[in-house]
């Protein structure tokens, strides 16, 4: 096994199946945002996590601003991952801009992929008008970026200290620490511009491994006209639409989030 | 409890992780201009901007569920009307009758948020100003270091290998070049201390133009010789004259004629132009070389500005030159412009000059010939003496001393040499001297200190000796200081051989 590349995305392995399910945390998060799905995985899969180089608690020094400059760099984190454990059958859940990533890296290696869990995806999120409803306008991503760089500056100094003393919620783990949205800020907006400017919708023919897209019912980042899109050209993939509500519904509505996960996974299975 | 909520000086609302607002006081509802039904009970998200809406889903709310707070974050509220307003967020996640609700409040920053977008403006500067003067830093020691190689490789095989004259005499002129080349690096340098501080004075005299030119010409003419590039001179010899500083200007029309060579492939062509169009003359330098891709033709003036400062840099230089000719033409109240099709289409450069304004002098004088307009040329030939004038050469570098001593005698000069201040007063005491040479920057008692003591002294021992200060301290304020210390020239380093045979006879007619 190759130690760096552990050390290098902070690879957490758990669980007691034998069947990998590799999750994939979404722009502006890390990996501690799947806590509160994974236990209901535990038992039948070999869960993986990890963090993106430049996420969470990656190793900043492997962050190359020229490789990280398009989802592909992303894409290129998850097989490295997949590589270096020796992953097959891979189930793959991605939040957000990671079920683009998930279908990038299934493209270059599809038989390390048995399906992808697609979680409020999205191939492209500015409009491109008249034929595609992206949801977002050019300058409202610049609004974004603007807003990221007046945060992160900030958090990058005092986040730390604020969630150490936290006592009051037991809740939160205490590994979150530093990590959590606390990026450098120049990393931060250069995954914002490689998710939010990228268009991948001539990659989604390219896909061959099934998936399900998790489209939640009102999603302010994936609208529902955008989870059509993808169903319609998307090869092998099953649309689901959520009564959840948001952009992260694994966070806010875990319950139904497994429930979907698993219905696909048991029955949809093989077919 | 309502009421002091609803009069509270900052907004406040609750929503649940649904997004669902579940309160909301009268406060945020007057800030955004909306009615308690367009907000109560609908989504967070219908009063956030859409940068806003982006935002709270990747980091807001994330971080309330993970965090359970949020601290001075900083979000883009919408109004009713459909304006953006920027507010400081607190959050909080908490249970409230067996249901989670994060409460947030806002305290909105219009002022703070401008103010705040200024800073982070001024910081992008400072940053891109950094950067640029760390690469200009990094050319600069690059640009120093490369006719040092050639000058110290030259000299290693003169003494270390006997080798024919041919030989030496190339080496010698490798050196010479070389050593002038970084002798005009350093003196661009000086030149944006100068123009930056604001300290760059012109010494303005009547100058006609085509005389100008044809003087940068020929001063290029070697380099252009050099890669058989043709130089094409379409000179009005009416234009003018003009009102300006002649050697300055020199620069300028030297600079332009100097890039468009550098720039040249062989066999190209460089066309000079001078044409008089109303009340200006127009200089136009064009090219047939590499031409300026549109992306960079804006920046072409700024300083520490090169266009290959990312590749190989094959053309080496500071990137100065251009920011210096800007500068200099706009001090004679003209503009350069430049234009360029694109990359291998060529440039041409543009200085616009106002003419002087001339009341007409009674037809004999048809002397007006422009006592600046030929420059020194690097060459010259001396035709002055130094026969038997003793002068006293003081410098704590013996090489410096040595080499002045060299260039004196061969003109004539009988010279005595003391190592420091002290040394040279006591060689004063000892016997006169016709002229003191003297360095400024010393250990001990510098050059400064020196003249104030040889100032002090009678006149039977020297109190009253010319003398001219020698230093590589070249700008303005260290002229200043050295008159005002005593010496009556000033000679920058390196030091010509022609201009110090010079200055000395000069000073012998001014003091005899």
């Amino acid at each position: 096994m190759n130690q760096n590349i552990l050390l290098r995305n902070n690879v957490k392995v758990f669980g007691s199946g034998s069947q990998p399910m590799l999750l994939a945390h979404g722009f502006g998060c890390d990996q501690n945002m799947w806590r509160f799905v994974t236990p209901a995985f535990e038992d039948d899969y070999r869960i993986v996590l990890f963090d993106y180089v430049g996420s969470g608690k990656s190793d900043l020094r492997a962050y190359s601003a020229e490789r990280y400059g398009d989802l592909g760099g992303y894409a290129q984190d998850v097989l490295d991952v997949c590589a270096t454990l020796d992953l097959s059958n891979v189930i793959y859940v991605g939040h957000s801009v990671s079920s683009v990533i998930g279908m990038l890296a299934s493209i270059r290696e599809p038989e390390r992929f048995e399906r992808l869990i697609l979680i409020g995806p999205s191939p492209r999120y500015i409009n491109d008008a008249p034929d595609y409803v992206g949801g977002f306008e050019h300058a409202d991503i610049e609004g974004l970026l603007d807003t990221m760089e007046r945060n992160y500056i900030g958090w990058a100094n005092f986040l730390a200290p604020v969630i150490m003393k936290n006592p009051d919620y037991p809740e939160l783990a205490q590994e979150l620490e530093e990590s959590f949205c606390s990026t450098d800020p120049k990393i931060a907006r250069r995954f914002a511009e490689a998710t939010f400017f990228s268009d991948n919708r001539s990659d989604l023919a390219e896909v061959r491994v099934p998936s399900l897209i998790m489209q939640c019912s009102d999603d302010a980042i994936a609208p529902l006209q955008v989870g059509d899109y993808l169903h319609r050209h998307l090869p092998g993939s099953t649309l689901r639409v959520m009564q959840a509500t948001g952009h992260c519904p694994h966070m806010s509505h875990p319950d139904e989030t497994i429930r979907l996960i698993k219905e696909y996974l048991t029955t949809e299975r093989g077919g | 409890m309502d009421s002091l909520l609803d009069t509270a000086p900052c907004g406040f609302l609750a929503f649940t992780d649904d997004g669902i607002t579940v309160m909301v006081n009268a406060t945020l509802l007057k800030l955004l201009g909306r009615e308690p039904g367009e907000v109560q009970g609908k989504h967070i998200e219908s009063i956030l901007s859409v940068a806003g809406r982006i935002f709270y889903q990747t980091h807001l709310f994330p971080m309330l569920k993970m965090h359970g707070r949020v601290d001075e974050m900083y979000l883009l509220l919408r109004s009713k009307s459909g304006e953006n307003v920027p507010m400081l967020t607190n959050a909080v996640r908490r249970e409230r009758d067996g249901v989670t609700v994060n409460d947030c409040v806002f305290v909105p920053m219009r002022q703070r948020s401008r103010y705040e977008e200024e800073i982070l403006q001024a910081k992008k500067e400072a940053e891109e100003a950094n950067r640029l003067k760390d690469d200009f830093l990094a050319t600069v020691s690059h640009e120093l270091r490369t006719p040092l190689t050639a000058m110290l490789g030259w000299v290693h095989i003169l003494r270390n290998r006997a080798l024919d004259p041919q030989r030496v005499a190339h080496a010698v002129e490798v050196i010479e070049r070389n050593a002038r080349a970084q002798a005009q690096l350093i003196e661009d340098l000086l030149d944006v201390s100068r123009i930056v501080s604001g300290k760059m004075r012109l010494d303005v005299q009547p100058i006609d133009p085509a005389e100008l030119i044809e003087t940068a010409i020929e001063s290029v003419r070697p380099a252009a010789d050099a890669k058989s590039v043709r130089i094409q001179k379409v000179l009005d010899s009416g234009a003018g004259p003009i009102a300006g500083d002649a050697a300055r200007l020199q620069q300028v029309i030297w600079n332009l004629l100097s890039n468009a060579i550098k720039f040249t492939p062989r066999d190209g062509r460089v066309q000079v132009r001078l044409e008089r169009i109303n009340s200006h003359i127009e200089i136009t330098v064009s090219d047939t070389g590499a031409g300026i891709s549109p992306e960079f033709l804006p920046y072409v003036f700024e300083r520490f500005r090169q266009a290959d400062q990312k590749l190989n840099r094959h053309h080496g230089g500071l990137g100065l030159g251009l920011a210096i000719v800007r500068h200099l033409v706009e001090l004679h109240g003209g503009e350069v412009s430049v234009y360029s099709q694109g990359e291998g289409q060529g440039a041409t450069f543009t200085v616009v000059l106002p003419l002087m304004i001339i009341h007409h002098q009674p037809a004999e004088d048809n002397s007006r010939v422009h006592p600046r307009a030929s420059i020194v040329s690097r060459s010259i030939e001396v035709t002055q003496r130094l026969d038997g004038v003793r002068v006293l050469i003081v410098d704590d570098e013996a090489d410096t001393r040595d080499l002045l001593a060299t260039i004196l005698k061969q003109y004539g000069a009988e010279a005595s040499s003391a190592g420091s201040a002290q040394e040279a007063i006591a060689h004063l005491n000892q016997q006169p001297s016709d002229v003191m040479v003297s360095d400024i920057g010393m250990p001990d008692e510098d050059g400064y200190e020196l003249i104030r003591q040889v100032r002090s002294l009678p006149a039977e021992r020297g109190g009253n000796t010319p003398a001219i200060a020698l230093t590589a301290y070249a700008r303005v304020e260290d002229r200043l200081k050295a008159f005002q210390a005593g010496y009556q020239m000033y000679i920058a380093k390196p030091v010509e051989p022609a201009e110090l045979v010079a200055v000395i006879a000069s000073l012998l007619e001014r003091n005899p």
